[in-house]
Parts: C-alpha cells; structure tokens; sequence
C-alpha cells in the first residue's frame, strides 16, 4: 500500500496542471461502469427471472423481482433434483481437489527436493499430459472407464480427472522460491523427506494451495462434457447436465423459465463464492500484485 | 544444486508413482488407443470393428460435411480469439489506469471466470430466444434484423461466438492485469508527460511491454475455442442449423455418441490434438522471435 503515495500524489499535480485529467478519468469510470454491467447484464436477466411466478415471463418487458423467488428455489431444488446434482458436484469437486493437491504435493516434492535418474523425462512426460484433454482421448477413455466398471459412478467423474500438469508445475515453480537457506536447514536437522514437506513445505505454501485449489475448484465444478456422457442415472448426474436436463423440460413444454434460472444461479452461485472469498489468494497465484 | 537433500531414487519414483500412474491409465493410454481405434472402422453401432488403416483419415479429408466442419472452427477460434483479447485488453487497460475503486473493478471483471460454461449456454439461449427472448425484440427493433438463429446459420454462429467471447474475457483480464501490474509506473507517466495518448499508450508501450503474456494468452484462448467451447454449442445450437456451429469437437462428440462411429470419432481426435498442437508450436515459435522479455 506504500507504493500508493507517490502514483497519488502524481495524480493530484497532475490533475492541477491538466483540467483535462479529471474528465478523462470520468470517462475512464463511465466506460468500466459499461463493460461491468454488459458482463454482468446476462446473470442479471436470470436473478430477475428467478424471482417471478411461473408462466408470467413470457411477456417481454415487465421484468421488475418477482415475488415467487423462495418458491422457485425450492420447488428447483426439491421438484426437479437439484438438492442431489449439488451435493454430487460437491462430492466430485472436493475429491478432484483434495487428490490433485495431495499426489501433485508428493510429486513436486520428488521433482524438486531429490536427485534421481530421468528427472527431467518425468518432468516432462507430465507437462505433456496438458496436450491430451479430454476430447483427444474421449472414445477410449469412455470404454477403460466402462470397463472398470465405473460408468455411471463417482470414481469415473474424479479418478481420471486427479493427476494435474498444471497443479504441479505450480508447486514446482513455488518450492523453487522457497529460500535455500530454509532447505540447508533441513537438511542439517536431518529431516525426513514427509516431514519436510508437512512441516515446512505445505506451511510456507498455505497462499498457494488456496489458490490452486480455488483454480482447481472452480475448473472440477465447470466439467460438462465428461459427466454428459459417463452417468447416465440422475441420482449420480451433477449440476452442469442437470440445468440442462431442465431445458430439455422447457423444450418439451413441461417447465417454465423460472425454474430453470433458479437451477442456473443455484448452480453459478458455488464457484462465485470460491473466487471472491479466496480472490487474494488466488490473484497470487495468477501472479497479480494489486497497485 | 543445493536443493536436491535427497537422492534416494526409489523414494523418488515413489512419490511419482500416484501422478505417473494416474496419467499412464488416464491419459497417455487412451491417448494411444486413440490412434489405433482411428485405424479400424466401425460397424453395427460400435459392436464390431474392422481394420481400414487410413480409410478414416482418407475419409475425413474428403467429406465436404468435414471440411466445412473444419473452416467453422477455424473461423470461429480466430473470432474468439480476436474478440476476447481486444476486449480483455481495453478493459484492463481502463482498470488499469484508474485510480479509484481499482479492485472492486477487478472483481467486477474477473467473475465470469467462475461462470459455468453450461449455465452461460442456458441463460443466452433464454435471453435471446427469437420469441421469448428478453434481448429479441430491442436487437430486431435497434438493427432491423428479424432474429431467427434457430434456423439461420448465420445469427446461430454470432449468438454463439458472443457468448463464448462474453464467458472468457474474466479469465484473460486476471492475467492482462498481472502483466500491466508489472511494467514500471515510470514508463507510462514519461510518456503521458510527452503527451502521447491513451491509445496510443497501450499500443505502442503497454503491448509490447506484455506480449509475452498476450502470446501465452493466445494459446490459453486456442485451447479454450477448440475445447471448451462445448457446452455452449451442445445448449444453443447443437451444430446447427445447417451445420453452421458445428466446430470439430461437436462433430466428434456426434460421430463417437450419436453415431457409435467410434473409429472416425478416434480419427477426428488424432486430427483435432495434431492441429492444436501446430498451432501451440507455432505461436510459441512465434513468441520467441516477437515477444519482448523484460
């Protein structure tokens, strides 16, 4: 915050030598007020129309809150099986990334912490797995999965999803920060390679895991494509395909747009509270120093 | 290097071992199963497989439905792109250069990050709807146009290429962010003294200042066209109408489920990972000769 002072004061004689400066930044406010609401006007559409009576917003232009906004949540959540979708995303999202963090933590901690043959291939034949998403291997990945037997299950929405290039190229890149003198000291304390790690690598990275989890949170919440076609019941389906289950009702005449922005917002309000109740952690890892 | 306190390899391999395991199963396993299902046609709706060798590649660079499929992507992506970076970029650039309420700003920007994609397809697909939707009939009155993407190919590819651009601009205004956060205050307020403007500021210093994260941007955003663009195109149009949204990963998830045509579906991957794969190569390539590192 210290670095505040000099830009500010900058600021102040420079407004005093150039009237113009003070206008410029009102148009500087008046174009972000633009854009930030444009971003947000969509999500906006759905909150009101998830406040309204059923059937009432197929008129265009009264779209003032509604007052059915408790009703439709609930009829959502119990009527149309959302209470399950959401505790199935939940389940699956906090597995991918307790696993990712916990088998990439073990991974960067060999990568960087130990000396061994091949290093660099490993290295690298990790960094490569960020080259094969999910379309690449689709078909074959569909039949290993049916084959162990876990279509329509838990495991075939985490386990393929736990090893994460990205999550331990992080650490890596966090570990290597991490100040040699901390290290030598370990290693003079004759300190086991577990212990390090609980004892003084996770401590020292606490920001980091926040972030990488938020950004892992956030990605596991977000999968479409893989849940569409590996569960097929809609006890296991989660919340993604679920809000698409409901507009395949409206297609079919059976539902009004109400419910179905009620699942949308249910279904956006997780992943938003991760990003603004972690955002520092989170713009740390992304590398962002606020001014 | 001083940081290396162990060197028992065993233990080494040890701790890979959930990672490696995991990524041989998962991903370099199918990964190669795709190329050898690519080789074998598909017969009796996925029951029974005959080999063809090329005869699915040779197939694929001959179907005029795959070709179109093909320029739709590519024109789609660079779209996508375009649209997300300049924006991404002006908006930045605006949180960047203001001085009050910087971070509320930032928050403002970057929530769409967090918006699932399938809940972004849902509510377009509402608020533009040709007869329900909110937006319908403002947009038919402002530019005179009858909207109808339900059955023109035209509408169907704008409405889903803004809301794919509109869903990524949160994303690349974290790292713009990062990237202007780091160039010196100094350079900016030298060149606001010779009065250069604002324009032409981010132009001439800031982009070039930051093109290394542009560039990693490019690839970031390549990524997400080719990829993870689906829920948006499986919500809205389906590929449609007349095959106008129809990028590559749509028609390869329809030949693979649709079809049960899994050995051309496997073939449409193997041609999917090696176009993207040029296309990282060659930005990276072309990073490294116009990038500027600080």
């Amino acid at each position: 915050m210290s670095t505040d002072t000099p830009s500010t004061i900058e600021r102040v004689t420079e407004s005093l030598e150039r009237p113009t400066t003070d206008r410029t930044q009102l148009l500087v406010h008046i174009g972000l007020g633009v854009s930030v609401f444009l971003m947000a006007f969509p999500i906006l559409i759905a909150l009101l129309v998830s406040t309204q009576e059923q059937g009432v917003i197929n008129s265009v232009g009264d779209l003032a809150p509604g007052s059915h906004m408790v009703d439709n949540y609930q009829t959502v959540m119990t009527d149309y099986n959302f209470g399950v979708y959401l505790l199935n995303s939940f389940i699956m999202s906090i597995i991918i990334v307790v696993g990712k963090l916990a088998i990439s933590l073990l991974a960067a901690l060999a990568i960087v912490y130990y000396r061994f043959p091949f290093k660099n291939l490993m290295f690298m034949l990790i960094l490569f797995t960020l080259m094969l998403p999910v379309p690449v291997r689709f078909v074959p990945l569909f039949n290993i999965v049916t084959d162990l037997g876990w279509y329509n299950s838990m495991l075939a929405l985490t386990i393929p999803y736990l090893a994460s290039a990205t999550t331990v190229f992080l650490l890596r890149q966090h570990f290597l920060s991490i100040p040699e003198s901390i290290v030598e000291q370990a290693k003079l304390d004759g300190i086991g390679p577990l212990k390090f790690l609980v004892y003084v690598l996770i401590p020292m990275s606490k920001g980091m895991l926040a972030g990488v989890s938020v950004i892992m949170f956030i990605y596991a919440w977000n999968q479409y494509l893989w849940p569409l076609v590996i569960i097929d019941s809609q006890a296991q389906q989660v919340t993604q395909v679920g809000i698409t289950l409901l507009q395949g009702d409206i297609q079919a005449g059976e539902l009004q747009w109400s419910i179905v922005m009620a699942g949308a917002i249910i279904t956006l309000i997780p992943p938003l509270l991760a990003l603004i109740a972690f955002r520092k952690p989170l713009l740390e890892t992304f590398g962002v120093q606020q001014k | 290097m001083a940081r290396e306190i162990y060197d028992r390899s065993w233990l080494a391999y040890l701790l890979l071992l959930p990672t490696l395991v995991v990524s041989a199963i998962f991903l370099y396993y199918p990964a190669a199963q795709a190329v050898n299902l690519s080789l074998y046609e598909t017969l009796q709706f996925g029951t029974q497989r005959v080999w063809t060798g090329l005869g699915n590649y040779s197939y694929l660079l001959t179907s005029s439905d795959y070709h179109s499929s093909i320029v739709v992507t590519i024109a789609f992506s660079l779209i996508v792109i375009v649209g997300v970076m300049a924006i991404s970029l002006v908006v930045s650039y605006l949180i960047y250069e203001v001085s009050v309420g910087q971070s509320s700003y930032l928050i403002a920007a970057i929530w769409p990050y967090a918006l699932p994609p399938a809940v972004a397809g849902i509510v377009f697909f509402y608020i533009i709807h040709p007869s329900l939707g909110v937006l319908t009939q403002p947009i038919q009155a402002i530019f005179g146009v009858n909207i109808d993407w339900f059955t023109r190919g035209g509408q169907a590819f704008v409405v889903v290429t803004v809301a794919v651009i509109w869903k990524q601009i949160g994303y690349n205004v974290i790292f713009m962010i990062a990237a202007l956060n780091n160039v010196p205050d100094a350079l900016g307020e030298v060149a606001d003294l010779d009065g250069v403007g604002r324009f032409q500021r981010l132009v001439r210093i800031y982009m070039p200042l930051i093109s290394p994260t542009l560039i990693f941007l490019v690839v970031m955003n390549t990524i997400y066209a080719f990829f993870h663009t689906f829920a948006f195109i499986d919500i809205l149009t389906q590929g449609g109408p007349g095959g106008a949204t129809n990028i590559m990963i749509y028609d390869l998830y329809r030949n693979a489920f649709e079809f049960n045509n899994h050995g051309l579906a496997s073939a449409q991957s193997v041609i999917l990972f090696l176009v993207v794969g040029v296309l990282m190569y060659a930005q990276l390539r072309l990073s490294d000769k116009y990038a500027h590192y600080g």
